[in-house]
Parts: C-alpha cells; sequence; structure tokens
C-alpha cells in the first residue's frame, strides 16, 4: 500500500484508540476535577466492564446484538453501582483524603483484578460485534486526467469500528451536555468548585461523591463494552488504558474535560499512527516523554488552571 | 431562634473555642467581635456543620444543629456568607443565584425579590462569577444566601474591603432582613458599622465569649470595643 493511503488507515485506527481513550480518560477526570480522588483502580472499572460484557454476551442467546445490547446497557449500570458502592465502604471512610485515596484505591485494583481472576478465570474472552460489515475505502489522487478516484487494496475498516467512534462522541456530548446544561450537572460544579458552600448550600456532597464516582467508573465500562468485540476481555486488560489515560488527563489538565478530550485525540492518534509505521513501544515512549515536557514547561497541563 | 450552650471546637488538636455560649433572637442583630484569630470565623462554620463540636451543643429553634449533617442545616432556615465569598468562582451570577434557590425548591419570585435589592446583578446574569469587581461579589454572596429564604443569616466580615456606597447598601440590606424579623449574626470589624445596626455584641476573646452586651452600653463606651479589637 501507499504512503498516503496507509497513513489514512493508520489514522482511522488512531482515531477508534482515540474514541475509547477519550471516555475512558474522561471518566478519570471527572473523578479527579470534582473529588480529588486519583483513582488508580479506574483501569479495573473498565476491565470488569468488558468482562461483565462477555458474561452478558455468553448469557443471552441469539442475535450477537440482543447481547451486545444488554451489555451495553447493564454493564455500566453494574461496574457504577460497584464503584459507589467502594466510594461508600472505603472513600468516605478515610474522608477523601488526597494520599489515602491513593493507596485505598490501588488497594481496590488488587481487590477488583483479583475477584475477577478467580470468578471468570485467565482466559481472554471474545465478544462477537453486533454488527462487522467490512467497507472498502476510496482514495483520491492527482493523476495525469485530473483527480482520480480508486480503491487501493488492504484500505478498508469496518461499520462496527466506525460505530465506536461515532458512540464515543455520542457519549462525550451527553456528558458535556450534563454537565453544563443540568441541575445535576451544575450541582457537580459547585461541588467541585468549593465543597464547603456546596454543603452550605444544602448540597449533599458525599451523595455528590458517590454519583461521581459511579459515573467515572461507568463511563470507564462503557468504553470497555464499545472495545470489546475489538480487543478481547482479560482480566489484566486495565493497565493499559489506565497508564495511557493517566498521560491523557495530565497533558490535557487535571480535571478539565475539553483539555482531556483534546489530549485523547492527540495521544490516541499518535498512538495508533506511531504503531502502525514504527512500533507500538516507540509510540508509549514518545508519550511519556510529552508528559514529561508538559510537567517540565506546562504543570497545569494543556487546558489545567496554575493553583495559585 | 439560635443557641450556642457552652460549645468547644478544635482543629485536630488545636482548641480553638473554649465553652462558649450565646443566642441569637428572630429580628435581631448580634454582632461577634473582636481581634483576628479569636474564633468568630470557627464559631459560624460550627453553627453551620463545616466544623464538628468537641463538646457542647447548638440548638435552632427546636432543632439542633450539632446532631445535623452539613448539607441538612441550611434546609434549617440558615444562610451563611463567609469571609471572602465563598462564591462558586467558575458560575455565572445567574448560576450562584440557582444554587441558593434550590435549598428551598427555586422559586422565581425570590429570585426576582433577590435581584431587585441588588439591581446591578440583574445586568450581570451571565457573567462568571470571578469576573465582577470586589462589590459586586459580595453584593451576589449576599444575593445567593437570601435566595435561600432564611430565617438566620450569618455574615463574616461582609464589608471588609468594600467602598463606603457599597458598605452603606449591605447596612441597608441587614437592617431590611432585620426589620422582616431575619435573625442577623454578623462578624464585623468596622466599629461604626457595629454602633449603627447591631443590638447586641458578643465579645470573642482568646476562643471564650466572656461578655454580651447591648449596643446601648457601648455607644459611649468605644474604649471597650477598641479593647476587644485590639486597637489602641
Amino acid at each position: 500500500m501507499e504512503f498516503g493511503p496507509h497513513l489514512f488507515l493508520a489514522t482511522l485506527e488512531g482515531a477508534i484508540g482515540a474514541a475509547v481513550l477519550a471516555l475512558m480518560a474522561v471518566g478519570l477526570s471527572i473523578v479527579f476535577g470534582i473529588m480529588r480522588v486519583v483513582n488508580v483502580a479506574h483501569g479495573e472499572f473498565y476491565m470488569l466492564g468488558a468482562v461483565i460484557a462477555w458474561w452478558i454476551t455468553s448469557l443471552i442467546g441469539g442475535h450477537p446484538a440482543y447481547g451486545f445490547l444488554a451489555a451495553l446497557i447493564v454493564a455500566p449500570l453494574i461496574v457504577g453501582l460497584i464503584a459507589a458502592l467502594a466510594d461508600h465502604l472505603v472513600l468516605r471512610r478515610i474522608n477523601y483524603d488526597p494520599e489515602r485515596t491513593i493507596v485505598a484505591t490501588i488497594g481496590l485494583l488488587y481487590v477488583l483484578q483479583q475477584l475477577t481472576l478467580m470468578t471468570f478465570g485467565a482466559d481472554a474472552r471474545p465478544v462477537e460485534a453486533p454488527f462487522n460489515k467490512r467497507l472498502a475505502l476510496p482514495w483520491f489522487e492527482n493523476g495525469a486526467d485530473g483527480l482520480a478516484m480508486y480503491w487501493p487494496w488492504g484500505l478498508s475498516t469496518t461499520t462496527y469500528k466506525l460505530a465506536v467512534i461515532v458512540a464515543a462522541i455520542v457519549v462525550l456530548v451527553a456528558l458535556w451536555l450534563l454537565m453544563t446544561k443540568t441541575r445535576a450537572g451544575l450541582i457537580m460544579r459547585a461541588t467541585q468548585l468549593n465543597r464547603d458552600m456546596a454543603l452550605a448550600h444544602g448540597i449533599p456532597v458525599e451523595k455528590v461523591y458517590a454519583l461521581v464516582f459511579g459515573l467515572g467508573a461507568a463511563i470507564a465500562a462503557l468504553a470497555a463494552v464499545l472495545v470489546v468485540p475489538i480487543q478481547q476481555a482479560h482480566y489484566l486488560m486495565g493497565g493499559d488504558p489506565l497508564l495511557l489515560s493517566f498521560i491523557v488527563v495530565i497533558i490535557g489538565g487535571l480535571g478539565s474535560i475539553p483539555g482531556t478530550i483534546v489530549a485523547a485525540i492527540l495521544i490516541g492518534m499518535s498512538d495508533g499512527i506511531i504503531s502502525v509505521f514504527f512500533s507500538p513501544t516507540l509510540a508509549k515512549i514518545l508519550a511519556t516523554l510529552l508528559v514529561a515536557f508538559v510537567l517540565i514547561f506546562r504543570p497545569q497541563g494543556l487546558f489545567g488552571k496554575r493553583i495559585s | 431562634m439560635l443557641n450556642l450552650n457552652n460549645i468547644e471546637v478544635a482543629y485536630d488538636n488545636v482548641q480553638v473555642l473554649f465553652d462558649v455560649s450565646f443566642d441569637v433572637k428572630a429580628g435581631e442583630i448580634m454582632c461577634l467581635l473582636g481581634r483576628n484569630g479569636a474564633g468568630k470565623t470557627t464559631a459560624l462554620k460550627s453553627i453551620m456543620g463545616l466544623l464538628p463540636l468537641k463538646s457542647g451543643s447548638i440548638q435552632c429553634e427546636d432543632n439542633t444543629l450539632s446532631t445535623l449533617s452539613a448539607y441538612e442545616i441550611p434546609k434549617q432556615g440558615i444562610a451563611y456568607v463567609p469571609q471572602g465569598r465563598g462564591l462558586f468562582s467558575e458560575l455565572t451570577v445567574a448560576q450562584n443565584i440557582e444554587i441558593g434557590l434550590m435549598v428551598k425548591g427555586s422559586n422565581p419570585a425570590v429570585r426576582e425579590h433577590v435581584l431587585d435589592m441588588f439591581p446591578r446583578l440583574r445586568e450581570r446574569l451571565k457573567q462568571r462569577a470571578e469576573t465582577l469587581s470586589g462589590g459586586e461579589q459580595q453584593m451576589l454572596a449576599m444575593a445567593r444566601a437570601l435566595s435561600m429564604e432564611p430565617k438566620l443569616l450569618l455574615l463574616d466580615e461582609p464589608t471588609e474591603g468594600l467602598q463606603p456606597s457599597i458598605i452603606a447598601l449591605i447596612k441597608d440590606v441587614i437592617v431590611k432582613l432585620k426589620n422582616e424579623g431575619v435573625a442577623v449574626l454578623l462578624v464585623e470589624h468596622h466599629i461604626d458599622t457595629v454602633l449603627s445596626i447591631a443590638d447586641r455584641v458578643a465579645f470573642i476573646e482568646n476562643g471564650r465569649c466572656p461578655e454580651i452586651s447591648d449596643i446601648a452600653n457601648l455607644q459611649n463606651n468605644q474604649a471597650k470595643i477598641r479593647g476587644y479589637l485590639g486597637i489602641s
């Protein structure tokens, strides 16, 4: 394949990674932004979403779309409830102390990981996509007869992969509307800006925190349900997305949703493109280097505010 | 209306309030007066449930506030304007007021009433709170508190750093609230403001409340006020 179509294909693969990463990182970012909790267990909520999706689709027979649709609704709900319960049982008891919550969520990471291993085993589990039609993609080139369209061999994607990008955009827009246009969003933003004054205005901050922790985990689980027909569900699958999510939220600015989305596109796309042309390891090295530069030259991230 | 009964408050192991008792009656302006660090703000935060009591109790009408969660206290009709205003800085003026209105169920008539008291805010409804001038921010903090339709209003240095015309407006609003039967607990350093609007003064010194005095007894004894404030 020539360079142009190859780059286009790599960009498309990068866009799928960026879409899933944006969802995952936004979940991490709202938890940090509102609760000031660095949730090290976020990757395990992602992993749980994938494993529960496999479990639900294997329970429901018939067309793969039935099981997938059920997983799309039920897996984020279950994971969100588990996270809200973890908030109630663990984080609330240590008063959301920033240092202790890091240690607590590391503990939660191992508990969730090992419970999944004990319950579902160590095998990688496939989930069938609800639809997966292959689409050949056209390429345009300026030749002697002007602009000509042709169909390069190997330049193709699937309807499901395109649907993942669309679904991620829909979820991100819905989240933006929730945060900016609804009363619940107003309450969450008020809690983020001034916890004590939120309490002094009758906002039950601990309930808001449980909701936000559950919402962040549910978004990660949703990302996992979307990705599990492309990657398989496995009890160790949370590590890499967690690392990339931390990279994204640091570059974007901790707690900044627009920054997180821009950084997810930057990192996801570059990860996809560099992985195709060079190697996935080089992509990770460059992303980590970028974090280092951001921390040195703009520690608040691209869109974050410097704390005075 | 409000009774603080022998309250003791500590930040970790450092005790700040010792056996403090005073009351505020409906339609009364009670002023807490003392030097910086004496414990006035701590007393207000304790009333709002933002600091736990080590001992003692706080009653508001028939309710024991000290047994309630902090978020339940505003629902008892208590509003708080902290020192530094405590605005939700990135929210607009309208959104800050909406947060206050939510306590009693977002009544549009209350919103209009509050904006009538501070007409300048009506012109700034879509502006972010952090972009307002100091005086406008104080008006917004008051407006947000009043949108909760409080029976008891706690004000922590509401005239600090403001120009005289804004101070006059704030004083007018406080007196108007008193005349409507609202109890006001005011932390204030301006002696003139205290003497012109307060009904009683509770002096706070080193975390204790050694004296409560009617304002009439202080009108000709400003030396006492200066003494408690540490002004020579």
